[in-house]
């Protein structure tokens, strides 16, 4: 690639994220996002007339519980729970950056 | 190429127990997790970790890398036999074959490409044959969001060299930021991932975007936030006062009587965007200081007429 090429990527709305889209981007299989999502493990993905749609922050959420579940043998709610709490200091590290503070 | 010694990476002697191998994975998969981790080289550990455990969590594929590793040292130069029959259909064990494509060279000679044709992912994506997708935060300016922008984005991502040693490979690429892109967001570079195996596409690139700490502005996801000083007069009287905000400045009105920690919203003037954000705005009436006769005399003059006793009914 040269230098001065520019990469025009695609921004993954909050809207258009498909189910195959997640899963394709994190790895994972789509059966394992559906058994998850119908447990409701997903707590920010929704189903409209039956088609699931997911926000970017689904990707990070996804990457995180298969990890957790392979690497620790989580239990599916083990993992989400740690992901819930994972999020939860992604967002404060965020506001703390936004202060000045990291 | 080098021969990897997994036992030393898992820190478990040749005789440990299957429990004991996994004992010692979650042990050092929790010292290297990405989301925790003080280590600087915590992706790069935990690749080799994760690597060394796919192989010894199998027992067929650990009894092959005993059988082959007797009599090399760690570090020594490596070589499968050459009649050695890499058409082993050894299975991923958790790793799917995106992330088995980031193992060394030395994995592949022995255990061949995993996931060829025997992980029941979806064949009509070719997934088995796609490429890693790699993960990535990248840090902006507000200012981008403002006016979209071309950013020069490095990259480090852990690489195996011929020898199978782990180094840090630096790639610069240019990336148009578009413009209203929101904290959180998701770039998607198609094809910048890792590259395919035998013809597959290769993988994409994702960018997490995340803002760099402004020294006025605040980003609460399409709205700004910002503290407005304004003078006691300002507050008081009401005034039209400028802003200036990184798409240039906006002309707000500030309503009779405001007073500190009052909030405005501004609708429409934050991040731009269908539909745009707005730009909060907190009153900060700052006092002009008594340093002159004049200002000096003012405050007198003041304290005598209005007769103000702020913590009255507080």
């Amino acid at each position: 690639m040269r230098d001065d090429e520019v990469l025009i990527g695609s921004l993954m709305e909050d809207t258009w994220l498909t189910l195959d889209q997640v899963a394709a981007a994190c790895d994972v299989e789509p059966a394992w996002l559906i058994r998850h999502l119908e447990e409701g493990l997903f707590p920010r993905a929704e189903s409209v007339s039956g088609v699931w749609r997911f926000s970017g922050a689904a990707l990070a959420r996804a990457r995180r519980m298969r990890s957790l579940e392979r690497d620790f043998d989580a239990v599916p709610e083990l993992a989400a729970l740690v992901a819930d709490l994972l999020e939860q200091m992604d967002e404060m590290r965020t506001r703390l950056r936004s202060h000045g503070g990291l | 190429m080098q021969f990897k010694d997994y036992y030393k990476v898992l820190g478990v002697p040749r005789d440990a127990t299957a429990e004991g191998v996994k004992k010692a994975f979650r042990r050092l998969a929790r010292k290297y997790h990405p989301d925790v981790s003080k280590e600087k080289d915590a992706d790069t550990r935990m690749k080799e970790v994760n690597e060394a455990y796919a192989v010894l969590s199998d027992p067929e594929k650990r009894a092959t890398y005993d059988q082959l590793g007797k009599g090399f040292r760690p570090g020594e130069e490596f070589h499968p036999p050459p009649d050695w029959n890499t058409g082993f259909k050894f299975s991923g064990h958790g790793f799917s074959p995106g992330e088995a494509a980031g193992f060394s060279d030395f994995f592949e000679q022995i255990f061949g490409r995993m996931g060829h044709g025997n992980r029941g992912f979806h064949a009509q994506r070719n997934f088995r044959d796609q490429g890693e997708n790699h993960h990535a935060k990248v840090y902006l300016d507000v200012e981008d969001a403002f006016t979209g922008a071309t950013r020069q984005i490095s990259l480090h991502t852990p690489k195996m060299d011929a020898r199978g040693r782990v180094a840090q490979e630096s790639r610069t690429l240019n990336v148009k930021i578009p413009r209203g892109i929101r904290e959180g967001q998701v770039i998607r570079l198609a094809g910048q991932g890792a590259p395919g195996m035998d013809g597959g596409h290769a993988g994409d690139l994702l960018l997490e975007v995340h803002f760099k700490p402004h020294p006025r502005l605040r980003v609460e996801g399409r709205d700004l936030r910002l503290t407005l000083p304004v003078a006691p007069w300002e507050a008081a009287l009401g005034a039209i006062v400028a802003v200036d905000l990184p798409g240039g400045p906006v002309r707000v009105r500030i309503p009779k009587g405001a007073q500190s920690g009052k909030q405005l919203r501004v609708r429409g003037k934050g991040i731009p965007g269908e539909p745009p954000g707005d730009l909060m705005l907190v009153i900060e009436v700052v006092l002009p200081p008594a340093n002159t006769p004049k200002a000096q005399e003012f405050y007198e003059r003041m304290a005598r007429e209005l007769a103000f006793d702020p913590r009255q009914g507080r």
